[in-house]
């Protein structure tokens, strides 16, 4: 978020709505409202003397209601910005906010503002709300105090939530011994709503373990379940963990009912065994009730407004159905995140990056080359002269800390020249001042004693750049947030505090260098590898914003595993179309196609590969990894191999691809069918984690077969279509009567025959007794694993790591789904773990996104603080090789059997790690120098004040 | 000779109250982000320690923290971003190697073993920071004064 308030081409408008849009893709006018604020943002500093002093309280959205807020408020902690906002519905206008506010800040008479924006292209991102759960009378939410919604347990587990993440049940604040979580609340057909809710499951499963973290004396933990749905990189492996937690409790079933003891505030959640046939009660002193995601109540208002479609269930109508899952149904108009569906937060990133790369279409001719003007650098040589500058930040470090102290204090200092103070030293005003004195006084360090480096260091870097002081030269110490803040009721001691931070900052900022950025010129061209649907769609969606790009592909034809499917489900949309579509955008585009290829080795780092194929050489500045996946193959496993009647998903779909009518194994058509599902996946033994696609393909295979006249039985361990669309095709499934039986790790099913299979045994618990049933053909569902000779021989050539599942890492489970450790090569599709087709086709637009922000321009400006090795004193050990995972050091061989470290400067981010581990001292960490942090130790614990 | 230590070191708390110095090395992302946050929130905590930040807990040395104790700080706190969410991925890893190499070294040199901490905290768990200095600064105060805590202090 911060990143995002601080980005020079990032505009954000908070707390504003857009009312209007006009014109086309390219060129639409939008309307925007901005919704008075009441206080400005260019004055608010965030310092919250209103907010102490506002008389209001009302209950806080953002704690879900659970903790309290005033009418003037920062929403949430780490809002972006971090400044007040003045809520008109609850203000009583009293006016003492008015009055007290250091800055004269607020206004309650702001009457907003209305903008005209002229954009290119819109993004849709509005995200989803919770289900809420007082419509789900037997529940009982709203009446009885202990039973809350997973948003409400999550405020009570967040360190910065209302509770300072203790878990106190809301009726007496005791610490809860037993606590129930109820899955599917308001999803899977209850209330209404027929799809599944996607996240949680794995919410849930994560809530338990956090749980577990903060209260050991936790005695019972239970999950009440209909499917556990862990259906996502990981997500298997991290739910097979919570099946060692002895406290934990996965019980099947969907409660009937929650009852509760008036007196104690207790609960009782009743639950039906389908299997003993009984109810079952459970006693808990806290039931968490997983309120599923429904689509936002603006969607509509919205959808008027822009001029696009939406489903019943109220998202947006994405395209798809025509394999582009980020476009809306009007152009230049992009979906992601929750506003097309449910998604989890990797695919919800994969989405957001891959909207911009769509959005960017609309802009490509738009793009500018940014001008930077040159600034003479002043003379910095000669001894030290520092500065330093005491900010008051109105009363919020003036109102403790004694600044006239400081200033005295300061002016005692070894190297310093000049100390003076400001009222805002952020203000222009307060910069202003600060450039002239540089300037005046020859200051050739400068030390600020402000708020935090973490917002304010570019800030004030940018004011000294700008009149030609290498902002490297400037060192912040921080004693607002960490000091006068936190010491409110301690001011002598916080202004000890402060002195000694400043020694400290004044000690640093004598051996301050300046640094200056490098820029490498970098390659524009972009490497593809593979050409199956998301290796396209990456390719497409460069080549629409103009770049240079190489697709290659091993096989003879683009496609990939799509040429081996019939249908694309739920969509419903025929893969041989899409594949043809997407060859056609190819034929028509600028992108070279290169097939039957084989990659022989690459050199090289961001911005200069060179790659090596068996059929020439090509240079490009970065790689995006499409290699897809590869499906288990189940020799020997449930009789496949043994017998003929045995046949794979893969087998079974190019059967109903090349074939309208029925559908003939081994020589006959099958009257009944059975599936087996997780087969080579969710296995510890052999692949412990989920597919995630065999479920829903199995239901399409299943509905495929069904409209053949085949009946169908599917034996599962838990029926994973997640999201909005897939869990509807199961519902259709079951009502077609397609029978569901559900096995455990433990009794798998059994394929008996001779000659051919004849029946698929499974114990049947209510009668404790293996049954038969007689089957015509079996169906393994099998799971995916990565493409091992190919993943492997790229992992070798790129040092890409792979997971613990085979598959190339991500940089980020989360935040970086498509980005690799390694700079300039990017992951997308099932090379990056086993996935649809349209997360799929969302994370090869994401890797398109990813590729463009750097070779957006030809150059690519380093950071400067990185390490460095003086080779005079490398010994060559390695360790700082082995240390660092971003491949930047390197041995050299400098003269024959002696070798020296270096360190690429493209490849290093800075952390320093190495100059730690360098056991000559030969790594510099620059800004972070050795020298630099012990001068710091030093003077704090040798030149007490 | 640590317990001939410890008694000169009582005899001394009893004659002034103790105040611990300590040193706090934060990573930039996750720790010192959570100090910040600490501050937003209003958390109110001791002042007996002081912040250098570093980019990751990773480049905090051996040397770095055996320099702290040298010249007398009471105790020394690392701390980085939670394991899985280190900005450079391995950093922290690499910071509990340095850590436990550092470790080894103290009890060696007949220092207390929790007067050197490592722990985890991120951006948004202000009060946690604001708890995790309180529970140090109450255990170094109970451990009392370093042993090499004397006479380095140029008054």
């Amino acid at each position: 978020m911060m990143d995002a308030g601080r980005h020079p081409n990032i505009r954000l408008l908070t707390n504003s709505e857009l009312v209007g849009l006009e014109g086309e893709a390219g060129d639409f006018k939008a309307q925007v409202r901005r919704h008075p604020r009441y206080v400005s943002e260019e004055l608010c500093t965030g310092c919250g003397v209103c907010g102490r002093n506002c008389p209001v309280e009302v209950l806080s959205e953002f704690d879900a209601g659970v903790g309290k807020r005033k009418a003037v408020y920062v929403p949430f902690p780490q809002a972006v910005p971090n400044i007040y906002i003045l809520d008109k519905e609850n203000c009583t206008e009293c006016g003492i906010c008015v009055e007290k506010c250091p800055r004269d800040a607020i206004d309650l008479d702001d009457p907003g503002k209305d903008l005209e924006l002229k954009v290119g292209s819109v993004i849709v991102a509005t995200g989803f709300e919770v289900f809420d759960p007082t419509v789900v009378k037997a529940y009982g939410f709203g009446l009885y105090d202990n039973v809350v919604t997973s948003m409400q347990m999550e405020r009570l587990l967040n360190a910065s939530g209302p509770t300072q993440g203790h878990i106190l049940r809301p009726s007496d604040g005791k610490v809860p011994r037993k606590i129930g979580f109820v899955q599917c609340v308001g999803t899977r057909g209850e209330a209404g709503l027929q799809y599944c809710s996607r996240f949680c499951c794995m919410n849930s499963i994560k809530d338990c373990m956090l749980v577990k973290q903060h209260a050991p004396e936790i005695e019972e933990l239970k999950i009440f379940y209909i499917d556990i749905r862990a259906a996502g990189k990981g997500f298997e492996e991290f739910y097979q963990r919570s099946l060692e937690m002895p406290e934990l409790t996965y019980i099947r079933g969907r409660p009937s009912k929650i009852l509760e003891d008036p007196q104690t505030k207790d609960l009782v959640v009743q639950v039906e065994d389908g299997e003993a046939g009984k109810i079952n009660d459970f006693q808990l002193d806290m039931v968490v009730l997983s309120s599923g995601a429904v689509a936002n109540k603006t969607n509509q208002k919205l959808a008027e407004i822009l001029g696009i479609e939406r489903e019943e269930t109220g998202f947006f109508t994405s395209g798809e159905e025509t394999g582009s899952p980020l476009e809306s149904t009007k152009e230049g108009i992009y979906l992601c995140g929750c506003a097309s569906g449910i998604n989890d937060i990797s695919d919800s990133v994969a989405q957001g990056s891959g909207a911009a790369a769509a959005a960017e279409k609309h802009l490509a001719k738009l793009r500018i080359e940014e001008k930077k003007e040159e600034i003479p650098e002043l003379d910095v040589s000669g001894p030290p002269r520092i500065g330093v500058f005491v900010c008051h930040c109105g009363i919020n470090i003036a109102g403790v800390l004694d600044i006239d102290a400081l200033k005295k204090y300061a002016e005692t200092l070894p190297d310093v020249v000049f100390v003076r103070d400001s009222l805002f030293l952020c203000s222009d005003d307060g910069q202003r001042r600060l450039q002239d004195m540089i300037k005046k006084k020859k200051l050739n360090r400068v030390v600020a004693a402000a708020c935090t480096p973490r917002t304010h260091e570019p800030i004030f870097r940018e004011s000294c750049a700008r009149i030609g002081l290498n902002p490297y030269l400037f060192e912040m110490v921080n004693v607002r947030d960490q000091c006068s803040w936190v010491h409110t009721e301690e001011p002598q001691e916080a202004t000890e505090k402060a002195k000694d931070l400043i020694r400290m900052g004044v000690a640093k900022a004598r051996l301050l260098e300046p640094l200056y950025k490098q820029s490498i010129k970098i390659d524009r061209k972009v490497l593809v590898i593979g050409g199956g649907i998301s290796g396209m769609r990456a390719a497409l969606d460069l080549d629409a914003q103009g770049f240079q790009v190489t697709l290659i592909e091993k096989e003879g034809k683009l496609g990939g595993s799509l040429n081996d499917i019939h249908r694309i489900y739920p969509q419903d949309l025929s893969a041989s179309e899409l594949v043809e579509t997407m060859m056609q955008k190819i034929k028509n585009s600028k992108i070279e196609v290169l097939t039957e290829i084989e990659i022989t080795d690459i050199k090289g780092f961001i911005g200069n590969f060179e790659v090596f194929t068996s059929k020439g050489g090509l240079k490009v500045g970065t790689i995006v990894l499409a290699i897809g996946g590869e499906l288990y193959e189940p020799e020997g496993d449930f009789g496949y191999g043994k017998f003929k009647n045995v046949i794979t998903n893969l087998d079974l779909e190019r059967m109903i691809r090349d074939n309208q009518g029925d559908i003939i194994i081994d020589g006959e058509k099958p009257t009944t069918v059975a599936f087996i599902q997780c087969v080579g996946s969710r296995d510890l033994e052999k692949n412990p984690a989920c597919s995630r696609f065999c479920c829903p393909t199995t239901i399409k295979q299943a509905l495929e077969l069904k409209k053949r006249g085949t009946n169908v039985v599917v034996f599962h361990r838990d029926m994973r279509t997640v999201g909005t669309r897939a869990e509807e095709h199961y519902r259709k499934a079951r009502e077609m009567g397609v029978r569901f039986l559900k096995y455990s790790p433990e009794m798998k099913p059994q394929v008996v025959g001779e000659g051919k299979a004849s029946g698929v045994e499974l114990l049947e618990p209510a009668l404790n007794r293996n049954l038969t049933l007689p089957v015509d053909a079996v169906v393994l569902a099998c799971g995916m694993i990565p493409n091992e000779v190919e993943t492997g021989r790229l992992q070798g050539i790129l040092k890409v790591p792979r997971g613990a599942d085979g598959f190339f890492m991500e940089r980020h489970a989360k935040l970086g789904p498509v980005e690799t450790t390694v700079e300039g090569v990017f992951v997308c599709g099932t090379a990056q773990g086993p996935k649809d087709i349209s997360d799929s086709i969302a994370q090869g637009s994401a890797a398109a996104a990813k590729v463009a922000t750097f070779i957006c321009r030809d150059t690519i400006e380093l950071e400067p603080t990185t390490s460095i090795v003086d080779a005079d004193m490398c010994r060559g050990c390695g360790k700082c090789v082995r240390v660092c995972e971003f491949l930047a050091p390197k041995l050299v061989e400098k003269s024959p059997g002696i070798f020296v470290a270096e360190i690429n400067q493209a490849l290093c981010k800075g952390c320093g790690t190495c100059a730690s581990w360098c056991p000559t001292g030969a790594i510099t960490a620059k800004h972070f120098t050795d020298r630099q942090v012990e001068s710091m130790i030093e003077t704090f614990l040798t030149e007490a004040v | 000779m640590s317990t001939k230590l410890s008694s000169i070191t009582k005899k001394k708390t009893s004659e002034k109250k103790f105040t611990p110095r300590i040193v706090v090395f934060a990573c930039n992302w996750c720790s010192y982000a959570g100090a910040d946050n600490a501050g937003v929130s209003r958390i109110q905590y001791s002042p007996n320690f002081r912040i250098i930040r570093t980019m990751c807990s990773g480049r905090v040395t051996p040397g770095m923290v055996l320099k702290a104790f040298k010249l007398g700080a009471d105790g020394v706190l690392v701390s980085g971003c939670h394991l899985g969410d280190c900005h450079y991925i391995f950093g922290n890893h690499r910071a509990i190697e340095n850590f436990e190499r550092t470790q080894a070294i103290i009890k060696t040199l007949g220092l207390e073993e929790g007067r050197l901490r490592l722990e985890w905290v991120s951006a948004a768990e202000g009060p946690r920071f604001g708890q995790l200095i309180d529970e140090f600064v109450g255990e170094v105060t109970k451990l009392g004064p370093s042993p090499l805590n004397n006479s380095n202090r140029r008054k």
